[in-house]
């Protein structure tokens, strides 16, 4: 098997992020009506995992570069992200699609 | 509305970006029309993409479609940068035998191929997302604002078509030397922040390991996620809070690249330099 093949191979059978994101402090967010719900979170320094639910009846797109957190949920679609390690400090997540009104206040402390 | 503006302004913008740096070295070359060609042909082939793309966002409801998109868009992002260093050092090399005297038919179709390969995957990119938003705002309007949400969409594209051209306007008494260096580094700009959105999604899905994570973090002196820094992040490839993963594989994307353009040819020369002493010596 070429060296080439071995690389796709690995690429396609690579584990889903769910097998690996098990233990984390796990939050809820809903996203409705061109908001999010809740649009402030207080939680510990350190991984965690954001399940992202679109409620509403347009698409959603939850994200934060910097934590590389981009996911685009169709209406009726819910995922999750798995931030890096959060220090102490706030981060702003935003829905793209509705910037104005769709806004997460993450602060960890 | 304005909304709407922004968001088809800006996504148009990158996508349009590589295009007008595509098409105003194709017009510099001797023989334009098949590379133009292929950028006509790659747009057109990048929006077909981008519906098709949108289409499996809208439907992907369960886990195992929304990990085989993740796949999709990090390996077309990859691609994607990988297939703009390949043009980049192609291009260079035609830059240097462009004087030569017999340019082969056969030359033109690698170059016109990997345009509309570069401008499709592109289109595509921008375009799906775009797509996505307008068709959930569109349903979402009420039948009296969908004209002024179709004039937003219009003006948005149209604002992105004048930023270009204003840059073209003002790029035009450039020498040719130094617009095809300067479009060289602003495609290597572009593909490396391909590469860093890539990376980000690999290290996301726990594909790669993050290592130091941050290694370290300017936000405070310049945020990735507003203003300048924001821009940076799109179209170079800034991240204020990098992942040390990320930090190698940008060392050895500039490491490549610069050795590529700059370095063998100074090697080179320099030996050849060196020769000629001891020749003469």
């Amino acid at each position: 098997m070429s060296q080439r093949t071995i690389f796709w191979l690995a690429l396609l059978l690579l584990p889903p992020v769910q097998a690996l994101a098990q233990g984390l402090p796990t939050y809820t967010i809903t996203a409705q009506g061109g908001r999010l719900s809740p649009d402030r979170l207080e939680v510990a320094p350190g991984k965690i995992k954001l399940i992202v639910h679109n409620a509403g009846q347009v698409p959603i797109e939850f994200e934060h570069l910097g934590l590389r957190v981009e996911k685009v949920l169709a209406p009726g679609a819910t995922s999750f992200v798995v931030t890096p390690p959060l220090r102490p400090g706030q981060y702003e997540f935003i829905d793209e699609f509705h910037p104005e009104t769709g806004r997460l206040l993450l602060v960890v402390k | 509305m304005l909304n709407a503006l922004i968001i088809v302004w800006r996504e148009s913008l990158e996508a349009l970006l590589i295009i007008a740096i595509l098409l105003s070295w194709s017009n510099r070359q001797t023989d334009p029309a098949p590379l133009r060609r292929g950028l006509g042909l790659g747009a057109v082939c990048g929006l077909l993409l981008a519906g098709l793309l949108a289409l499996f966002i809208a439907t992907a409801h369960d886990e195992f479609s929304m990990l085989a998109l993740e796949k999709i868009q990090a390996g077309m992002v990859l691609f994607a940068a990988a297939l703009i260093v390949h043009m980049v050092l192609w291009m260079h090399r035609q830059g240097r035998t462009m004087r030569a005297q017999l340019e082969s038919q056969a030359s033109k179709a690698p170059g016109a191929l990997g345009i509309a390969a570069i401008v499709a995957l592109a289109v595509a990119r921008e375009g799906a997302e775009t797509v996505i938003f307008l068709q959930g705002t569109w349903a979402s309007t009420s039948a009296a604002s969908l004209p002024g949400l179709a004039a937003a969409i219009a003006a948005g594209f149209g604002l992105a078509l004048l930023t270009l051209w204003t840059v073209a306007r003002g790029t035009r008494r450039i020498n040719l030397r130094v617009l095809f260096a300067i479009s060289e580094i602003a495609l290597l700009f572009i593909a490396h922040a391909l590469l860093a959105a890539g990376i980000d999604r690999l290290i996301a899905n726990d594909w790669l390991p993050a290592l130091i994570d941050p290694v370290w973090d300017s936000a405070a002196w310049l945020d990735d996620s507003q203003g300048m820094g924001r821009i940076l992040a799109d179209f170079a490839g800034y991240r204020a809070r990098p992942a040390a993963t990320l930090l190698i594989f940008s060392c050895f994307f500039w490491a490549f690249t610069l050795w590529q353009l700059y370095g063998r040819t100074a090697w080179h020369n320099g030996i050849a330099r060196r020769a000629h002493a001891t020749n003469i010596g």
